[in-house]
C-alpha cells in the first residue's frame, strides 16, 4: 500500500471554487447523512412515532368506547395534538443529539476540518435537524389523527381543521427543536442541553403551574413550554401574540447565544 | 507549505503557543517535537482553525484554512482519532467526509483500500481498535488528496506494523512533493522518518533546523569521558584551559564542549596515562531531552546557537 499509487484526482477543484449555495447545500447534505448513519436518530423517531401515534389512537379507543354524545362531531385532530404534546420530547433529543453529540465525542474537531466555515456550518446544522423533527412531528400527528378517525366513528376530519392543527404542530416542533439546537450549540453537553430543555419545555410549565402561587404561574407563562401546550391544546390562558412571541423569542434567543458559541469560541 | 507567523495561544496568563515562527517546506517529513504540553497539538488545531489564535496567524497554501470551501482538498489532517460518532461504520465516516467537500464516493473505497481497513469499513467505529481508528483517520486525511498533511501523534498507540506503515506512508506522501507535518514523541522514529525537525518547548520555538543539522551540531558540543589514575591532576589541567569537567559516578572524567583529541593532548603534556577515552554519542533522543529538559532556561538562542544559526 502506497500513497504514490495512481489514484484518480478529483476534478472539481480544478473548476472553480463553489459559491457559499453550494457550501452549504453540501453541509447540508452531509448533516442529513451524519442524522441517517446512527442508530439513534432512527430510535428517536421509533420513540416519536410509538408516542404520538399511540397516545392518538388510544385517545380514540377511549373516545370509541366511552360516552359518545358530548364529544360528537369533534374533529380528529385532537389526536395528534395530545401526541405531540408528549412526543415531541422523541423528537427534542434527536435535534439536540446532532449538535451536542459531536462534543461529547470530539466529532466537532473533524466536522470544522471538513466544514471551517463556521457560518455555513451553523446554517446546515440549524436547518437540517429543525427540518427533520418537524416534517416528522407533522407526519406522525397526521398519523395519529387518521388512525383516530378512522377507530372512532364519531370524530370528523374536516381538511381546514386538519391544516390548523398540522400548522400548530409545525409551529411547535420548528420552535422547540430550534431552542434545542440553540441550546446544544450554546452548552456543548448532551447532559446540559437536555436538562434545559426538559426543563424549560415540560417540567417547569407544568410545575410552576400545578403549584398555584401567583408569582409561580406568572413566570410559568414566559416560558416557551407553557407556549408550546398553549398551542396545542388550548391552555394555559395566553394570547395568540404572547404565545407567539415565546415560540419566536427563545428559539432566536437560544440560536444567538449557541451561534455566538459556534463562531466566536474555539471549536471545543 | 504551512506558514506559521507569530503565533500565539494564551489561556488567560499563560501562554500555550508563544510567538511561534516557522514554515513547513513541501516535499519533505517535518517532524514537530516537544514534550507533553508544549503547545503541538494547540499549534496544529490554530493551523486547522479550530482554535482562534491570540495573535498572529497561520497560513495553508498562503491561506487561512477556516476560509476554505474545501478544506479536504487542501489540507488534511490527522488530529484524534477517537473523535467519531462510534455508532457510525468507517465507511459512513468517510462518506460524510466526501459529501461536505464535493469528494466523489468513488475515493471513499480507494482511501479504505489504501490505507487496508478492508471490510472492517463496514462496521461499527465503536469496535475499532485504536491502529484501525489511526487507519480511519489517516483515510480521511487522505480522502481530498491534498498538498498538505498534519498528523497529530499518529504512532500513539501502534503496534510495530502500523508504525512502519505510518513511516513508510509519510516518506511516500513527501516523495510524491507534498507537505507534511508529524507530530510524535516517538524520537527514534523521529530520526528514521523526519527529514526536517521543528523544535518547540513550553510554546516557543527552540530549533528549526534540517534533522542533520540538529545532530551534527549537537556532536560538536559533545561530551568527552576519560579514565585515568591521576583524576585530579588532569582534572586541573583541563580546568585551567577552560573546560567544564565533572566527576562521573565511577571515577571517571567527564569533559564538556570538547573533543577527545584534546583532552588525549592535555593529559600527554601532562604525562598522565590514560586508561580510557571516548567521545559521547548522542542519540536524537539525548539532544532533544538537552534541548527541551528546561525550555526556560534554554528559550531560542542557545538553540539556534547550537544548530548552527542558520536554522531560520
Amino acid at each position: 500500500m502506497s500513497a504514490v499509487d495512481a489514484r484518480p484526482v478529483p476534478a472539481a477543484a480544478a473548476t472553480g471554487r463553489p459559491g457559499t449555495g453550494a457550501v452549504l447545500a453540501r453541509a447540508a447534505g452531509a448533516e442529513w447523512l451524519r442524522l441517517r448513519t446512527v442508530r439513534t436518530t432512527w430510535w428517536c423517531l421509533l420513540a416519536a412515532a410509538v408516542t404520538i401515534v399511540g397516545i392518538g389512537v388510544t385517545a380514540a379507543i377511549d373516545e370509541a368506547s366511552g360516552p359518545a354524545d358530548p364529544l360528537a362531531g369533534l374533529p380528529a385532530t385532537f389526536a395528534g395534538e395530545f401526541g405531540v404534546l408528549l412526543g415531541q420530547f422523541a423528537l427534542l433529543v434527536l435535534a439536540l443529539l446532532a449538535v451536542t453529540q459531536e462534543y461529547a465525542s470530539g466529532g466537532i474537531g473533524p466536522t470544522l476540518q471538513w466544514t471551517p466555515r463556521r457560518g455555513v456550518l451553523f446554517a446546515a446544522r440549524v436547518a437540517v435537524p429543525v427540518v427533520v423533527a418537524t416534517a416528522a412531528g407533522v407526519l406522525l400527528a397526521l398519523g395519529a389523527d387518521v388512525a383516530a378517525w378512522g377507530i372512532a366513528a364519531d370524530l370528523t376530519l374536516p381538511a381546514g381543521d386538519l391544516a390548523d392543527s398540522l400548522g400548530r404542530v409545525a409551529a411547535v416542533l420548528a420552535s422547540g427543536s430550534a431552542l434545542a439546537v440553540g441550546l446544544g450549540f450554546l452548552l456543548r453537553s448532551i447532559a446540559g442541553a437536555l436538562a434545559a430543555v426538559f426543563l424549560l419545555q415540560l417540567i417547569l410549565p407544568f410545575l410552576l403551574q400545578g403549584i398555584g402561587v401567583e408569582w409561580m404561574r406568572d413566570l410559568a407563562e414566559l416560558l416557551p413550554g407553557s407556549a408550546a401546550i398553549w398551542t396545542l391544546i388550548g391552555e394555559p390562558d395566553m394570547t395568540a401574540g404572547q404565545a407567539t412571541a415565546l415560540l419566536v423569542g427563545w428559539p432566536v434567543a437560544a440560536l444567538a447565544a449557541g451561534g455566538w458559541s459556534l463562531l466566536r469560541r474555539d471549536a471545543g | 507549505m504551512i506558514q506559521v507567523r507569530g503565533l500565539t495561544k494564551k489561556y488567560g496568563a499563560v501562554s500555550a503557543v508563544d510567538d511561534l515562527t516557522f514554515d513547513v517546506q513541501p516535499g519533505k517529513v517535518t517532524g514537530f517535537l516537544g514534550p507533553n504540553g508544549a503547545g503541538k497539538s494547540t499549534t496544529m488545531r490554530m493551523v486547522l482553525g479550530l482554535d482562534r489564535p491570540t495573535s498572529g496567524k497561520a497560513l495553508v497554501s498562503g491561506r487561512p484554512f477556516a476560509g476554505l470551501a474545501e478544506p479536504l482538498r487542501v489540507a488534511g489532517a490527522l488530529l484524534d482519532a477517537g473523535a467519531t460518532h462510534p455508532g457510525r461504520s468507517g465507511r459512513n465516516h468517510l462518506r460524510v467526509a466526501a459529501r461536505s467537500n464535493g469528494i466523489p464516493l468513488s475515493r471513499v473505497d480507494a482511501v479504505i483500500d489504501q490505507v487496508g481497513l478492508g471490510s472492517a469499513a463496514g462496521r461499527r467505529m465503536k469496535g475499532y481498535s485504536l491502529g484501525m481508528r489511526q487507519r480511519l483517520g489517516i483515510a480521511t486525511a487522505l480522502l481530498g488528496d491534498p498538498e498538505i498533511l498534519l498528523f497529530d501523534e499518529p504512532m500513539n498507540g501502534l503496534d510495530l506494523d502500523g508504525v512502519r506503515w505510518i513511516r513508510g506512508l509519510v516518506r511516500d506522501l513527501a516523495a510524491d512533493g507534498r507537505t507534511v507535518l508529524l507530530s510524535s514523541h516517538l524520537m527514534s522514529e523521529m530520526e528514521q522518518t523526519a527529514d526536517h525537525l521543528v523544535i518547540i518547548g513550553r510554546g516557543r520555538l527552540i530549533a528549526d533546523a534540517p534533522i542533520a543539522e540538529v545532530l551534527r551540531g549537537a556532536r560538536a558540543g559533545g561530551t568527552v569521558r576519560v579514565r585515568t589514575p591521576a583524576t585530579d591532576d588532569l582534572a586541573g589541567a583541563l580546568l585551567r584551559r577552560g573546560l567544564r569537567v565533572h566527576p562521573a559516578a565511577d571515577g571517571e572524567l567527564l569533559v564538556e564542549g570538547t573533543t577527545a583529541e584534546t583532552v588525549g593532548d592535555v593529559a600527554l603534556e601532562l604525562g598522565v596515562a590514560v586508561h580510557r577515552l571516548a567521545e559521547e554519542q548522542h542519540s536524537l533522543e539525548e539532544v532533544y531531552l538537552d534541548l527541551t529538559g528546561d525550555s526556560v532556561q534554554y528559550k531560542v538562542s542557545p538553540a539556534a546557537e547550537l544548530t548552527g544559526q542558520g536554522a531560520r
